[in-house]
């Protein structure tokens, strides 16, 4: 008993530091930036911000298009990486190895260097425009539209992905598959039976990452993204430190953390249902 | 265990910076305020003083890196000249903390410290209205600073000579003289000229950059009184919505029917890949980069009548710096055609002084675009016309 509340309060000891952390650098603004987001153009307290992103067109363009981008990049993200995840798991051969080696180098390249060779590759007089007119076809406007958001968010968070996932596949044994095999599965029954529930727990993760960091994304929104509608990261930096509207800004920072904790929400619920499955 | 300690050394050694860092401002302060001190009993002493020691004084300036270039090539030339005073640079990147320092001079002054140990501040023109408002600034005069006389007198009375205005730079049309021949000259040959060679025209979204800021504000104001430029009364809001009117029309002959390009940059990027082959721009970007051959060397400028928005950059003294005399004579050497020359061919902006100050070639290189540009103050109105933009033009 004493053992145990010694291991007790050492464990409280090794949460109280990130727990102080996360409510300097987390809670707290985010209270701070609801009670703001509440303060009415008269000073007094309502939801007119609130109304206001849900009333005014832009914002409410603004927010269909941040969803779109999401939803679609997550969707893109998520199907490239559990391929390659799974190729590199159960192939072998030179190609694997060598994707395996480089699959990583997107993660190690600054993003606004990154999101300006995009615009050097994709824009309207860039590489690939130039290399398609000697075959007379002319490439769709990927910059400056959706679509380059799209592009750029795939080559942001495909490598961490993949990588997430891979450590997943990584841990299921080969026994189990062989055993499979054995009996007569198909490839098809074993990746549904025994790989998919395997690795489902780090899909979550993995989707929580993708939809929390396109979600928040502003460097390549900002840089080849149209001019409107605008993600919400970029809008609220106008709104914030162009238009000068401080509540306004945390009203739709407000918001963005709003859909962020529906996702977690789940995440949660989901690691919650595991734990208490456990005997 | 081994964790806490680590903890604990951490935290002692982040005491420690504390306080020597706290011990750091309290010698600065100390040192401050003891020259402070000399200066109010007998500012003859001081001078007389400052025969043996050099009177130093701190100068904070923001920029970016090639603002600091200029005052790192002037202030050895000014030293040389006048070896009884000093001056200490003190830069602050763009972007990290030009208001701070501001705030400083504001604190210092209520808390009753005099400027706060800053004796000369840069900035553009709505920190020196926002000065004027808290009286902050040092009202100037051809007495203490000989060569203002050299300065146009109508820039002096818009800032009430609370300011010196030392170099300027202006928003022109830059085009490809390889396409164009005949560039416009007004802004109704502008928006004809766009409308006949759909998608060879771009301009900046105005919340990210002065450029096309210009342009936007510019068009507004095309048809109101001429004095309506220096005013913020938000009256003249209703009398925008012809000017946004035509904006909107122009969107679909613009660059991609109507993309907008992030900062000044932006569009000079368009203009050397070739993309389009007018934007409005900022003159000393364009005089820099053509300089560094990074804008093809056909790329020339033209000013309209009436002009883009242009301004100068202001250097002001804090009024109740006691440093004053050094400050005036180093604000007279910053005015001298020496001076500006070298600023000319650094930075590429137009002289503080009038042009017929300067020697001739220098002169010469300013022809038809240091002329005719307009000093746009609406003040908080700016903040109103990105707000229309973005929901009238960007998002129609």
């Amino acid at each position: 008993m004493r053992k145990e509340a010694k291991m007790g309060i050492f464990g409280l000891c090794l949460v109280i530091p990130s727990f102080l952390l996360l409510s300097v650098i987390v809670i707290t603004p985010i209270i701070l930036s609801f009670f703001e987001s509440l303060r009415n153009e008269s000073g007094g307290y309502d939801l007119s911000r609130y109304v206001y992103l849900f009333t005014d067109e832009g914002m409410r363009a603004n927010i269909v298009f941040t969803l779109q981008v999401t939803i679609v990049s997550c969707v893109i993200v998520l199907a490239v990486s559990y391929a390659l995840a799974v190729y590199m798991r159960f192939s072998t051969g030179r190609l694997v190895d060598l994707i395996r080696k480089t699959y990583m180098i997107p993660i190690f390249i600054p993003g606004v260097i990154a999101t300006y060779g995009l615009i050097n590759l994709l824009g309207n007089h860039g590489w690939l425009s130039r290399w398609l007119l000697l075959f007379g076809g002319t490439l769709p406007r990927i910059i400056f539209d959706q679509k380059g958001i799209i592009i750029a968010n795939l080559w942001f968070n495909i490598p961490f992905t993949t990588m997430l996932l891979s450590s997943a596949l990584a841990g299921i044994p080969n026994a189990v598959i062989e055993s499979a095999k054995d009996i007569g599965a198909s490839r098809l029954r074993i990746f549904f039976r025994i790989i998919m529930p395997l690795s489902y727990k780090t899909f979550l993760v993995a989707v929580t990452f993708v939809f929390m960091g396109v979600i928040g994304s502003f460097t390549a929104p900002f840089l080849v993204g149209p001019n409107a509608p605008q993600m919400l990261g970029v809008s609220m930096e106008q709104v914030f430190s162009v238009f000068q509207e401080r509540e306004q800004a945390a009203a739709i920072s407000f918001f963005t953390f709003l859909l962020c904790s529906l996702l977690g929400y789940f995440y949660i619920r989901s690691m919650v249902k595991e734990e208490t499955a456990r005997p | 265990m081994f964790r806490m300690k680590k903890g604990f050394t951490v935290l002692s050694a982040l005491a420690l910076s504390f306080g020597i860092l706290a011990g750091c401002g309290t010698a600065n302060n100390n040192s401050a305020d003891s020259a402070a001190a000399g200066g109010s009993e007998s500012p003859a002493a001081s001078n007389s003083a400052s025969s043996s020691a050099p009177v130093e004084i701190q100068f904070y300036f923001t920029g970016s890196q090639n603002v600091k270039n200029l005052w790192d090539q002037l202030t050895p030339m000014f030293e040389e000249k006048n070896p009884d005073v000093k001056v200490k640079l003190v830069y602050i990147p763009s972007g990290t903390g030009a208001q701070p320092t501001y705030d400083r001079i504001l604190a210092a002054k209520q808390a009753g410290k005099g400027s706060g140990g800053i004796d000369l501040y840069e900035d553009g023109l709505p920190v020196v209205t926002q000065g004027q408002k808290d009286d902050l600034w040092d009202t100037l005069s051809t007495s203490s600073v000989p060569n203002l006389a050299k300065v146009d007198a109508k820039t002096m009375q818009d800032v009430a000579n609370l300011a010196v205005p030392y170099r300027s730079s202006a928003v022109v049309l830059a085009y490809n003289s390889e396409k164009v021949t005949q560039p416009p000259r007004t802004l109704d040959e502008v928006f004809d000229w766009i409308k006949k060679h759909p998608e060879r025209f771009a301009y900046n979204d105005p919340s990210t950059g002065g450029s096309g800021s210009s342009f936007v504000t510019t068009t507004l104001y095309k048809d109101l009184p001429e004095e309506a430029i220096h005013s913020d009364d938000p009256a003249i809001m209703k009398d925008w919505d012809k000017g946004f009117a035509t904006l909107k029309e122009l969107g679909p002959y613009l660059y991609g029917k109507g993309i907008y390009p992030k900062k000044n940059q932006g569009t000079l990027d368009l203009l050397t890949s070739g993309e389009v082959d007018m934007i409005p721009a900022w003159s000393d970007m364009v005089l820099e980069q053509l300089d560094k051959g990074q804008l093809p060397a056909t790329t020339k400028m033209q000013q309209i009548t009436p002009g883009f928005n242009g301004g100068p950059t202001y250097l002001m003294v804090p009024k109740l710096s006691e440093k004053k005399e050094a400050v005036y004579k180093f604000l007279d050497f910053v005015l001298s055609p020496e001076a500006q020359a070298v600023m000319v061919k650094t930075m590429h902006g137009f002289p503080g002084i009038q042009l017929t100050n300067m020697p001739q070639d220098i002169q010469d290189s300013f022809k038809g675009v240091s002329e005719g540009f307009r000093n746009f103050n609406v003040g908080e109105l700016s903040k109103e016309i990105n707000k229309r933009w973005q929901s009238d033009v960007a998002a129609q």
